[in-house]
């Protein structure tokens, strides 16, 4: 139980810093480094989750582009690689995962069937 | 394509996608109500908050099953590709049912828990040492996160201030996050229900993403082994007019050779906007045209033609007897290439 608390206490602390980070960068950072932004209003609030849901990375873009050492080259590498490998990952998944609860059930393939332990003759005599 | 954000972009193939889809959840949930009571044993008689917080649950699992299986059919078989156009649409319907998949799981088992509902969840069972009665909330807690996470940051602007591969990275979360949700399913419900047509068919949605990234591997591997300072392409007049062949180059990366009449240009197949594949559209009016929402670039210098400002690698491009060969090494962004003369290629 405590330990849920702690996760719980982490996990409003980070929602409130991303509150904090999404007024600043919404309302002020956000016209200095996109000039699509410039004068549109409107999908700002649709920003907000995700902001307070990933600020670390927007903290870290943001500086990028404040700084303005932002390698264009780099906007044209797909992650083709780590695509193929969680692809791979994903196929040894599924079947282990399949596999493995199966024969973890209790009443799985290697259960042995449920056998009477008295005969009804028994049950009735005992009574 | 646009030079401002709009709240969303929506258009009438948009519309119908979205509105197809939101249809068919809506019949699933209705048709799993009407049936999953019988389901049930005597037993464990499952009343009306549970079957509606397995139907939004088995529901959001089927749409992530289809959101997976777009993406290698689309590399199988062409015709698949207007399914993936939409994708992100459909992410964001499928968090919101997993959302309500959630929402019924803490207002209907810890209801009346003395605890926060939230923390009561949490700290309910703890046994991660264990395997057989793990906690499997905490994999679809993860998952969860996961999808809103991409949800939440499913708007063009995020794409463009994270860049495509951040983005492109942040949303290939969403395969640990399936391996995540089955293994909440077959650590939950499969160690429990007594009905086996859940348990075959959840089996084979879940095996079939596995086979399809599998053949879809398969068939791309043989195109990576291919090296060389320069890649032969093609025949000038084997590209037909305003198309483009296109090249996977040996890091990895894909190139679009486009021919626009009798001049031979090539790009990185990489649209600056979302990353769409340039090469499977056609060139129009001297531009290369993305497929995907028709961002344009100039043939010669990958450059969006004014007002825009988007820019592709461009790659050198010579004939070697009478074969197109590219350069194995792309140019920065918006490069000025002369484009192959092939007055030869137009009067084919
Ligand atoms: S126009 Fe959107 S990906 Fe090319």
């Amino acid at each position: 139980m405590e330990s849920a608390q702690t996760l719980l206490m982490a996990g409003q602390v980070y929602v409130w810093i991303g509150l904090a980070v999404a007024v600043v960068f919404l309302g002020w950072g956000l016209d200095r480094i996109d000039a699509k932004g410039h004068g549109s209003w409107m999908f700002r609030p649709l920003l907000v989750p995700g902001v307070i849901l990933i600020w670390p990375l927007v903290l870290w873009r943001w500086q990028v582009l404040a700084r303005e050492n932002d390698n264009l080259q780099n906007r044209h590498r797909p992650p083709l690689t780590t695509q193929r490998l969680m692809g791979l990952g994903l196929v040894l998944a599924i079947p282990v995962l399949i596999a493995g609860a199966l024969l973890l059930r209790q009443d799985g393939p290697l259960e042995r069937p449920a056998v009477m332990l008295e005969t009804a003759a028994e049950t009735s005599s005992n009574e | 394509m646009s030079d401002r954000y709009v709240p969303v972009q929506w258009n009438p193939n948009k519309w119908l996608y979205d509105a197809v889809l939101i249809a068919c959840v809506a019949a699933y949930i209705l048709i799993y109500l009407n049936l999953g009571n019988p389901a049930a044993d005597v037993t464990r008689p499952a009343d009306g908050a549970i079957v509606r917080m397995r139907a939004f649950g088995t529901c959001a699992f089927f749409m992530l099953t289809a959101i997976l299986c777009i993406g290698p059919l689309a590399r199988l078989d062409r015709r698949f590709l207007p399914l993936l156009y939409n994708r992100r649409h459909f992410g964001v319907i499928t968090a919101v049912v997993a959302v309500t998949h959630s929402t019924y799981v803490l207002n209907w088992y810890f209801a009346f828990s003395p605890t926060p509902r939230l923390e009561a969840l949490l700290g309910a069972n703890t046994s991660y040492g264990q395997l057989l009665g793990f906690p499997f909330e905490a994999f679809g807690v993860f998952a969860l996160i996961v999808l809103a996470i991409l949800a939440a940051t499913s708007h063009d602007f995020w794409l463009n201030f994270l860049t495509p591969p951040v983005w492109k990275r942040l949303h290939l979360m969403i395969y640990p996050a399936y391996a995540a949700v089955v293994a909440h399913v077959v650590l939950g419900y499969l160690q429990d229900t007594k009905n086996p047509a859940f348990a075959l068919v959840f089996g084979a949605a879940a095996l079939s993403v596995a086979g399809l990234h599998l053949a879809a591997h398969l068939k791309d591997g043989a195109a990576r082994r291919a090296k060389g300072a320069w890649i032969p392409v093609a025949r000038p007049q084997d590209i037909s007019d305003s198309r483009a062949r296109i090249v996977k180059m040996p890091d990895g990366r894909r190139a679009a050779v486009f021919r626009d009449g009798a001049r031979i240009g090539a790009v990185s197949n990489a649209c600056a906007h979302q990353n769409g594949p340039l090469g499977e559209g056609r060139v129009i009016d001297g531009c290369i045209t993305c497929p995907w929402h028709g961002f344009q670039y100039r043939l010669e210098d990958g450059c969006s033609p004014p007002p825009f400002t988007e820019k592709v690698p461009t790659y050198d491009l010579r004939l070697q007897d009478g074969v197109i060969e590219i350069a194995a090494e792309a140019n920065a962004p918006g490069t000025p290439v002369t484009p192959l003369d092939v007055p030869e290629a137009s009067d084919v």
